[in-house]
């Protein structure tokens, strides 16, 4: 009899001791240590998905990569696609959470306040020398500073958008409005989208977002549009019952349900739109440029679509629009030859005109877009910037004309409030009640909105 | 019956003991040390899985951890949670879920499957038929629903309203209708599953019963009510009880339906907001605080209930 | 025609028999198969042609009954973008792992609790029964958390299967069925096996499960379609691109497609339940009908 018990539990084990052994088996996805004789490898994540441009992008990463392993043999980067985690924020904070981002990870600039909170990235301010990042002091401050904290810098900003006005040039014409002057009031907006909608057809002549966080974010960018804000400048109130907010949501309830030109579906979020766009069913909407390649090498849609213009202003120019981009962080713990290796890497791709990101002539051969105005990373003047817009102009195989009036009307970059996102959930609300509700009572949700909004995130300081 | 007869030859069997003290002390302790060796993997499962997270959610619901330091802060984690804008509507939506999945996914599928029980022909084509949808994984089913509640007309249940000159709806889109759209999703999705135990349970009930029954004079709904229902009343109290407690756990069909909070919030549920408090305002501490009360809450349900229910029978 | 007998149900025998209700029964079996094959075939139906339509014609108004031009390049571009092979595999391989370790676990503990019953058998099966009325979800961020780092052994299992395989084995209700089964197993049968002389192990491995089977394999569909069908649990803690299960890669890599592809992506991802539900029918039916040693 014992010997049946002994084998039981040899049974039971051996599969504990496979359980353990395997345990090695799972460690993330950042390289320990990482330098072993002078040579360094490092993990970096979000490289184009494989599914845009239809792999080229994805194509020219790695040659990228190929180029810089051959100019540094010390170093060795490993690509860790995640999918569409990159532009996934809960992805994002379960990889923080769960300690396996890569060693250089990408982040939003409104990320920097979760990473440090989450104890995962390097503080890597002594790094930055001449050497390692060469361009440092010609990056525009809009894209450096939300990566920094009392001076002290934790990551990288590559990239930065703006939103202003996208249409469609093709239902522009259809509907007889001209495409080279686009709306740069919400009056004439509104105006637009009637007439676009009278296509008919399942045409939509504005779309909005109301659903998934996204509904408060466009509210927000809107309000900037009109000098208002989420929150305070000191942070301590509310500012949403404001008289601009108010003007914000009764546009888009007089477009939504007068001028029946906002389609019937709402609770839209980020890829609906613009799965809707692709279709070639929406007229205008605000976003950045990096929502046209989107539309393009994502859902289907045709560049020789879409143009942009300046955020639409109240009676006037926008007063200001909601900026963001990204950057690079550098995971806690990566060695100090690893943030070497890192910033070199970043240098190189995306921090170099002519290069990486900016290398437009290999862009232009692989059938890429070029053109496109964005990221704005320089600051104006520098020789950088010169160099940069130069190469563009000499590369582009886009109509240079359909951003003209976007580049040529700059608009202030106001950043997102703290607490982003809890602040965009209630607005939300907000939103899918203007679009849906025939008689919603916009005084009283901007008011219920602004209470929730100051006890809930700025009181309770969650 | 199994013929012992076939069994391997067990050769190496240890004769019986002699009938000492010592011996019989000996031969429990080994019966003990055998019975826990079979039971060793599932409970460290548990241990590791069930029992500890259960431990670990009130200890973190108790706590805050900024830049790598962990402190205690007291109800605070309970205070934001309650005090969330959300929070009262999230309750408000599951508990309304729950009882519209009660009606449609609880007492529908059971007269189905009396119905179905009837029938001596096509069974096996029934069951499958009723089974087939809960085989459709999660995002396959929810994606089909996504798209035929599109409010426009575009959507093909709309158009099939439309044909039958009846109203359409918003369906998702409209606060009323949110919830009863989602449920009507969930129940097509899984109430095959429910449908064939209520079936199993059902072809337990001795036909003699009936027989008795219908010598007295009783009329199919009598039959129900007098036999049917008290005969399987186990199987309906316990899938009573799984029912809530399952649907108050709604998450999948706000998430892909609705994107997750639907029109002004008549789509989030609790577990979408604790989903929604850890991953996009990274608060693992109040999401836990938030989990800790819906478990508090099911936990006194199930024990409350257990308790007034029909208790099972003894063997 | 004479309606089979078996155990008779509300209706009697004799009263289907008759004319009048001969006609009732087959009229309403008609009806409910007409019904139901439209309920629930239908959305099938309709998702499948829907893969084979355009994207602007999935759109369309008035929808099409047929597509107007049957492709498969909806069901390709599923294949390819949303990578449904590597996640098919993944799924299969959760759900066939998980259900392995609970038929080891599960039975080995159910076996324990209702037979061998050693000291603190019935503590622990309070406790076991005690997780069932917890509900799973309500659980997540510290059993994330702990998978994220197990206590003890220091084990990081995101991002494999072990953090699907072992929480999957913690399941009361399996137990509870289990117990339940083995508990209805006459004494007689062990006290045979005993005198024979069979241990604890041969008695589960050649007493008990045979006559277990259809237990057994109504547990295995239940196990499997969980596993298969988890999304909140397998979300959180398969987030890489390589190791995402079905549900959630159709749901996280959906953002950028159009519908008829999504649906193209819905129909692949049904295909393995569905014909594993035809061959496994009669089990399941056998599994669920059989009276087993109950009367």
């Amino acid at each position: 009899m014992s010997t049946r018990l002994h084998r039981r539990i040899a049974v039971v084990a051996a599969l504990s001791s496979v359980c353990l052994g395997l345990a090695a088996c799972g460690s993330g996805s950042g390289t320990k240590g990482g330098s072993a004789d002078g040579k360094v490898t490092i993990t970096v994540d979000c490289p184009p998905l494989k599914t845009d441009n239809g792999g080229k992008s994805l194509a020219n990463w790695n040659s990228d990569v190929k180029a810089f392993e051959a100019a540094n043999p010390n170093i060795t980067i490993k690509t860790v696609s995640v999918g569409a985690q990159c532009d996934n924020p809960p992805d994002f904070t379960a990889r923080l959470q769960g300690g396996t981002q890569t060693d250089v990870f990408y982040g939003y600039m409104t990320d920097l306040n979760q990473v440090l909170d989450a104890d995962g990235a390097e503080d890597i301010t002594q790094y930055i020398t001449k050497d390692t990042v060469p361009g440092w002091d010609s990056i525009s401050d809009n894209i450096k500073n939300p990566f920094i904290e009392n001076g002290h810098v934790y990551g990288i900003g590559y990239a930065g958008y703006t939103m202003g006005l996208v249409y469609n040039k093709t239902l522009f014409a259809q509907a007889g409005l001209d495409p080279t002057k686009p709306p740069t009031t919400w009056q004439d907006v509104a105006t637009a989208a009637q007439k676009i909608a009278a296509l008919g057809n399942g045409v939509v002549g504005y779309e909005d977002y109301s659903a998934g966080n996204t509904g408060g974010w466009h509210f927000t960018a809107e309000l900037y549009s009109r000098g208002g804000a989420d929150v305070s400048t000191d942070g301590k109130s509310a500012t949403v019952n404001s008289p601009e907010a108010q003007a914000v949501l009764g546009n888009l309830h007089d477009m939504r349900f007068n001028g029946n030109s906002m389609g019937v579906k709402q609770l839209l979020g980020w890829p609906d739109l613009l799965t809707n766009a692709g279709a070639g069913k929406v007229g205008m909407f605000i976003g950045a440029p990096d929502t046209i390649t989107a539309i393009v090498t994502q859902f289907k849609g045709q560049y020789s679509d879409w143009m942009m213009g300046p955020m639409p202003g109240d009676g006037g120019p926008a007063k200001g629009t909601l900026g963001g981009g990204s950057g690079y962080f550098f995971k806690k713990g990566a060695s100090a030859d690893q943030i070497k290796a890192g910033l070199k890497w970043i240098t190189f791709e995306d921090l170099t005109p002519g290069q990486g990101q900016f290398n437009y002539a290999l862009q232009k051969a692989s059938g890429l877009p070029v053109g496109l105005p964005e990221p704005e990373i320089w600051k104006p003047g520098t020789a950088e910037a010169q160099k940069d817009n130069d190469l563009k102009k000499a590369n582009t195989n886009l109509d240079l004309d359909a951003f003209a009036n976007y580049v040529a009307n700059p608009v202030p970059v106001v950043t997102e409030p703290a607490n982003a996102q809890a602040i965009y959930a209630i607005l939300d609300g907000v939103m899918s009640a203007t679009l849906t509700d025939p008689n919603a009572n916009i005084t009283k949700l901007l008011n219920d909105a602004n209470n929730k909004i100051q006890n809930t995130v700025i009181n309770a300081g969650s | 019956m199994t013929d012992l007869a076939v069994l391997p030859p067990v050769a190496d069997v240890a004769p019986r003991a002699a009938r000492s003290r010592h011996g019989a002390m000996r031969r429990k302790l080994f019966d003990n040390l055998t019975g826990h060796a079979f039971l060793i993997g599932a409970v460290v499962c548990f241990g590791f899985f069930s029992w500890y997270p259960m431990v670990r959610e009130f200890i973190m619901s108790f706590q805050q951890t900024h830049r790598g330091v962990t402190t205690w802060v007291g109800w605070k984690n309970y205070e934001n949670v309650w005090h969330d804008a959300a929070f009262v509507q999230a309750w408000k939506n599951t508990l309304y879920f729950t009882v519209l999945a009660l009606v449609v996914g609880y007492a529908l599928p059971f007269f189905i499957a009396v119905l179905l029980n009837e029938f001596r022909h096509a069974r096996g084509y029934l069951r499958f038929l009723v089974y087939l949808p809960v085989m459709l994984p999660p995002a396959s089913g929810l994606f089909l629903f996504k798209y035929a509640y599109d409010p426009s007309d575009a959507g093909i249940f709309n158009y099939i309203l439309k044909t039958l000159h009846l109203p359409t709806s918003e369906w998702v889109q409209s606060q009323a209708m949110t919830m009863p759209s989602l449920v009507i999703a969930s129940t097509w999705l899984n109430m095959g599953g429910t449908i064939l135990i209520y079936l199993a349970s059902l072809q337990n009930i001795p036909g003699e019963l009936y027989e008795a029954g219908e010598l007295d004079g009783a009329g199919i709904w009598r039959q129900i009510w007098h036999v049917t229902i008290p005969q399987t009343r186990l199987i309906l109290s316990l899938m009573f009880l799984l029912q809530v407690v399952a649907t108050m756990q709604l998450f999948v069909e706000p998430l892909i339906l609705a994107n997750g909070d639907g029109n002004q919030g008549s789509a989030t549920s609790v577990v979408y907001l604790m989903y929604q408090r850890a991953f996009y305002e990274h608060d693992l501490n109040g999401a836990a605080a938030l989990g800790g009360m819906l478990l508090i809450v099911l936990l006194v349900f199930s024990a409350v209930y257990t308790r007034l229910a029909p208790k099972q029978e003894t063997d | 025609m004479a309606v089979s007998s078996g155990t008779r149900t509300i209706i009697s025998p004799a009263r289907l028999g008759r004319k009048r209700g001969k006609r009732i029964y087959w009229g309403l079996l008609i009806l409910v198969i007409l019904a139901f094959s439209v309920a629930f075939l239908g959305p099938l139906y309709w998702m499948v042609t829907g893969g084979l339509k355009t994207g602007r014609e999935i759109a369309q108004v008035p929808p099409t009954l047929f597509p107007q031009d049957p492709n498969l390049t909806a069901y390709k571009d599923a294949w390819t973008d949303l990578n449904l092979g590597q996640l098919l595999l993944n799924t299969v391989i959760y759900a066939f792992g998980a259900l392995a370790f609970q038929l080891v676990f599960d039975v080995a503990a159910a076996y324990a609790l209702s037979k061998l019953r050693p000291v603190l058998g019935n503590a622990i099966l309070g406790l076991i029964l005690a997780t069932l009325m917890v509900p799973a979800t309500t659980l997540v961020i510290p059993q994330y958390v702990t998978v994220i780092d197990l206590p003890i052994v220091h084990w990081h299992m995101l991002d494999s299967p072990w953090a699907i395989w072992l929480p999957a084995v913690a399941n009361a209700f399996n137990i509870f069925l289990l117990k339940r089964f083995f508990d209805s197993i006459p004494q007689e049968l062990l006290s045979a096996a005993a005198v024979d002389g069979a241990g604890p192990l041969r008695t589960l491995l050649w007493i008990i499960l045979p006559i277990s089977r259809p237990i057994l394999g109504v547990m295995s569909i239940l196990s499997l379609t969980a596993v298969w069908k988890d999304f909140l649990w397998p979300l959180l803690v398969e987030p890489g691109e390589n190791t995402k299960t079905l549900n959630v890669g159709i749901y996280a890599f959906s953002k950028g497609l159009t519908q008829n592809t999504i649906i193209a992506a819905a129909v692949i991802a049904a295909v393995p339940t569905i014909v594993f539900f035809l061959f496994l029918q009669r089990n399941i039916m056998a599994g669920l009908t059989a009276g087993g040693l109950k009367g």
